[in-house]
């Protein structure tokens, strides 16, 4: 939930939220005909005896049908947030969990945790230096003892007891 | 009486030292996320979905639904001392509670919602365990004709009650829909739309898309306002509210358990909607109307009493039908999925101990918040001061984690973060994630139940009209399409007279009342 006045930092234009509507609506309606048309390929069968596609094809026409229809009553429905600077955070959050994931498999997943924490805190959360320690730390140490000793699961590790 | 004995034989589940510990354990976690602003209870569910594998499934759930229904009572904290709504179903409560809130009587606005909550909750149960298994037994004898309606009605419902534009949320549940047909054919095990990928034969799992979706998706669109620093709570006070303020809730609070548990059974209705019903009933009901939006008491009461009524009877249809009314409800179906149980008509004969012990396990949870509202509640007040950039890298390896245990395996932590991208993005551009998630759910039951009386029909779609139920369940969804489309042609009226006399001023009243928090602050000066 953001606050009143977030809110209100995070409205966009009329134009600006009817070309992000637009935008979305066009993504909407090329999935939905590219599912379309995979249905199609994955043949129909008829009513009586659906073949695999027929399902699919049913759902991606009426969803291609919809995205029309958004791409038509584009005029913004309230909702609609600009990207702006503040954006670049998530797309950083998102670029460290990628790395976080490729990371994991290959070293374990002690580092990458500790790594991605103090990334999280200290670069996207700008935290003091201490709590960014303290924290990554003793939350590297928890996730250990709960998941590998207490559950059990079998999480890939460096560090053995 | 034969009725009443599998019954008393929950009380025995829940008192259980395991399931007693869960319940706790799960109204606080519970009260933790709706105290939080950020992460929701739907997100909370779906990323601890995973732990609950290794779980016994009555202590799961018992603790999972603690979390929804403890969501509720913690929301409305934040929502009185900040303004600021942990949750979607107290924004209503924002705009009297924290009127109250200045003029010192936070306390009292946080006691009776507490009270309130309570008495909405306990009367649901109440209801919720004769409801229950009358519908269950009506609905024992349903075929895959009545679940492909009953499904359609479900998704449909959820689309055009839900709070966002009617359009949007249709794309979203096709979207989910679509999403759910990857994977092998059902019947036939032809591998559909996996563009050739063996790791999605088996489909997307639906712990993945929950947790993508609302978890990390809502992490994610946190992180914008990760910076920004919290807002200064207003000191709370005695919560034990005056004589005087009980004798002037107590209609609303009994208006507010009968909306509440009525709309909470509605597919689509649940704690959101029937918070707000509420208060627009109790400002028509009130002699006093103008004390609304000032700090009326009443305008706590009966919100806060509904969302717990609905949050308690939206477990009817899950549990009764086997068909989620909202969004957290499909997570739950997930939930009880994984543990190996399908929700539908046979779980109260199946699954007694099950049924009634979860059932039963919410009077417990209830009083556990009782206590932890009242006499407790400094300590969740003082949770407001967590930053929200040290829980936010907590919660978000908690789910990574959470999401390679589920199959040991990475291509899931990647889909993950695609789907938490796809639901960032949805937030962003306006679109609710909670029909996509629905519909996933309920996507291969409508498939599956489609095709099946798609044979028995032999191909005639006016087969639905010759069995009586379903035939009457097609009427319902072409009556509530008329109604859509009628009332999206009338708010477009109303937005063109808007465009013409756009400086004229539009009184808080006449807006929807999830707006009436924000507009209040643009326009201080009507409220001196």
């Amino acid at each position: 939930m953001t606050t009143p006045d977030q809110e209100q930092e995070a409205r966009p234009s009329e134009s600006y939220a009817r070309r992000q509507n637009v935008i979305a609506a066009s993504v909407l309606f090329v999935v939905g005909a590219g599912a379309a048309l995979l249905s199609w390929q994955l043949g129909i069968g008829d009513l009586a005896d659906p073949g695999p596609g027929m399902w699919p094809l049913i759902v991606s026409v009426a969803m291609a049908v919809i995205a029309v229809v958004l791409v038509v009553r584009s005029a913004p429905t309230g909702e609609e947030e600009r990207f702006g600077r503040e954006s670049l955070v998530v797309a950083a959050g998102v670029v460290s969990l990628l790395g976080y994931v490729f990371l994991f498999e290959r070293v374990g997943f002690e580092i990458p945790t500790v790594a991605l924490l103090v990334l999280w805190l200290k670069l996207l959360g700008r935290e003091s230096w201490l709590m960014t320690a303290i924290v990554s730390l003793s939350a590297t140490t928890a996730i250990y003892l709960l998941f590998i000793t207490g559950l059990g699961v079998s999480l890939p590790h460096i560090v053995h007891f | 009486m034969d009725f009443l004995s599998p019954v008393l034989d929950g009380f025995g589940v829940v008192f259980q030292p395991d399931n007693l510990l869960y319940c706790l354990l799960g109204v606080t976690l519970g009260m933790l996320v709706g105290v939080l602003p950020g992460l929701g209870p739907a997100a909370t569910i779906a990323i601890l979905l995973p732990i609950t594998y290794n779980i016994e499934p009555t202590s799961a759930i018992i603790m999972l639904a603690g979390i929804f229904y403890g969501a509720q009572y913690g929301g409305t904290i934040t929502s009185v001392l900040l303004r600021l709504p942990g949750e979607a179903s107290s924004v209503v409560t924002a705009i009297d509670g924290h009127e109250m809130a200045r003029q010192g009587r936070a306390g009292a606005a946080l006691g009776i919602a507490a009270i309130g909550s309570f008495i909405g909750g306990t009367i649901a149960i109440v209801a919720l365990t004769f409801v229950a298994p009358l519908v269950s037994g009506f609905a024992i004898d349903f075929g895959p004709a009545e679940y492909t309606m009953l499904a359609l009605l479900g998704i449909l419902l959820v689309t055009t009650l839900g709070t966002g534009s009617i359009f949007k949320s249709l794309a979203m549940a096709t979207l989910g829909l679509l999403l759910a047909t990857i994977g092998q054919d059902p019947l036939l095990g032809t591998a559909r739309l996996t563009f050739g990928s063996d790791q999605l034969l088996d489909g997307i799992d639906f712990v993945i898309v929950a947790m993508g979706l609302f978890g990390v998706g809502e992490i994610l669109y946190n992180l914008e306002a990760l910076r920004k620093k919290a807002p200064k709570a207003a000191p709370v006070g005695s919560v034990y509210p005056t004589r005087k303020d009980f004798s002037e809730s107590k209609g609303a609070i009994a208006r507010g358990s009968l909306s509440g548990f009525l709309l909470g059974i509605l597919p689509g209705g649940g704690a959101t909607m029937s918070s707000m019903v509420a208060y627009a009933v109790e400002k028509k009901a009130t002699k006093r109307p103008e004390k609304f939006g000032r700090g009326a008491i009443q305008g706590v009461a009966g919100p806060e009493t509904a969302n717990n009524a609905a949050a308690t009877s939206s477990f009817i249809p899950l549990l009764s039908l086997g068909i989620p009314a909202n969004a957290t409800m499909a997570i739950m179906f997930g939930a009880l999925m994984l543990q190996g149980i399908t929700p539908g008509p046979l779980l109260v004969e199946e699954e007694p101990q099950l049924f009634w012990g979860v059932v039963n396990s919410m009077y417990i949870g209830n009083l556990l918040l009782l206590a932890m509202s009242l006499p407790l509640i400094g300590i969740f007040v003082r949770i407001l001061k967590v930053r929200a950039a040290i829980l936010a890298p907590l919660t978000i390896l908690i789910t990574m984690i959470g999401v390679y245990t589920v199959r040991n395996n990475v291509f899931d932590m990647y889909l993950v973060i695609g789907l938490g991208l796809l639901g960032y993005l949805m937030k962003k551009v306006g679109f609710e994630p909670g029909p996509l998630v629905l519909a996933f759910v309920l996507g291969g039951i409508l498939e599956s139940a489609f095709r099946r009386s798609m044979r028995t029909f032999d191909g005639e779609l006016s087969g639905f009209l010759g069995e009586p139920i379903a035939a009457s369940l097609l009427g319902a969804i072409v009556l509530l399409i008329l109604l859509s489309v009628l009332r999206a042609v009338r708010s477009r009226n109303k937005a063109t007279q808007n465009k013409e006399n756009k400086n004229s001023d539009v009184t808080p009243a006449e807006r929807e009342p999830e707006d009436g928090a924000e507009q209040r602050d643009r326009d201080p000066a009507e409220h001196p």
